[in-house]
């Protein structure tokens, strides 16, 4: 395995965790559960 | 593998817009899997879509980075910005080839008959703008007296939104017609011509316009897998580049930022010049060792 594709893998798995121990999980949820006025072109 | 592919798309299109009983409950799911991200562009408020848009959950992280600061716990996106990076990592630009709904709409678009064209190349660069214009600076700058900002990408130009989002839902709740703005007609013009476009060039919002493609490219020169050239193999019969449905040269550049691993070039390609797999390291150069005079 490529040195840097390792690196990367364990920098962006780091980041992904610390994005669930934030609350990115539950914001991601609330955001997914409304209907976006942006993508519908309202307001 | 061009079979295969067809069948992936339509079963990850199919699957991740499977949620069929908004006629009859809430208009959009709003179940769990909405916590996690399509690994392609498919628009979250598509009424029957599971999953979330990578795109927008940027956008609406970015949006909201100074409105939740005064809480002392920013939400800085970090779990999508891993998630999306660690598929681009492993496989770079694959999910646009074999994963993405909008991709796979513009590849049906594709196949209507018409006169084919190709794209216009300096044009390629216009995605990296819109990556970091729309879904990284005006959604983090242009922000209310909240401190709110707006998804710009989504707000000015998605055309999966506008498709998958706006139309079905303005069939489903006819009352939306009366709260439509700028913005609506707008992208429903950029999406009128997408589809044109589509008709005549092969996949025109990935290569020109799409910010997902984009962060994804970065990645291509680094990724665990890789398309390979067999130089030995090559006879410059040129069936790879006329099978290539996104103008890369394989055989110039098997690690294109432009190339999206549909792979079609291994079936073009019958004196097996190309290959795919995991990327090898590249060979440690031998030390030198200067003799003194």
């Amino acid at each position: 395995m490529p040195k840097k594709a390792l690196w990367l893998i364990i920098l962006f798995t780091l980041l992904f965790v610390l994005g669930i121990n934030t609350g990115d999980l539950e914001y991601l949820l609330n955001l997914g559960n409304t209907i976006c006025l942006s993508c519908i072109g309202v307001g | 593998m061009v079979g295969l592919r067809w069948l992936v798309q339509t079963l990850v299109t199919l699957g991740t817009n499977a949620y069929l009983l908004f006629p009859f409950g809430s208009v959009i799911y709003q179940g769990p899997l909405k916590a996690v991200c399509h690994p392609g562009l498919n628009c979250y408020s598509c009424p029957a879509a599971l999953l979330s848009c990578p795109v927008g959950a940027v956008q609406n992280f970015v949006a909201s980075l100074r409105y939740t600061m005064p809480g002392g716990l920013p939400h800085l996106g970090t779990m999508v910005i891993g998630y999306l990076g660690f598929i681009g990592t492993l496989v770079g630009r694959l999910p646009c080839g074999w994963l993405c709904p909008f991709g796979f709409i513009q590849d049906l678009l594709h196949k209507v008959p018409l006169p084919k064209f190709s794209l216009w190349p300096p044009l390629r660069w216009v995605k990296y703008g819109v990556l970091v214009v729309l879904v990284l600076i005006l959604p983090a700058v242009l922000v209310d007296k909240a401190g709110l900002g707006q998804p710009w990408f989504c707000k000015l130009l998605c055309p999966a939104g506008t498709l998958e989002g706006a139309l079905p839902l303005i069939f489903l709740k006819p009352s939306l017609w009366a709260t439509l703005t700028f913005y609506f007609w707008n992208k429903m013009i950029i999406l009128v011509l997408i589809i044109i476009f589509a008709m005549l060039i092969s996949r025109p919002f990935c290569r020109m316009l799409c910010p997902l493609g984009a962060f994804y490219s970065l990645f291509m020169r680094m990724t665990l897998v890789q398309l390979e050239f067999i130089e030995g193999n090559c006879v410059g019969c040129e069936s790879c580049v006329r099978s290539c449905p996104t103008g890369v040269v394989p055989y110039e550049d098997p690690s294109s930022w432009e190339c999206i691993l549909c792979l079609r070039c291994l079936d073009a390609c019958q004196f097996r010049a190309l290959s795919f797999g995991i990327r090898r390291p590249l060979p440690t150069p031998a030390k030198r060792y200067e003799t003194a005079d």
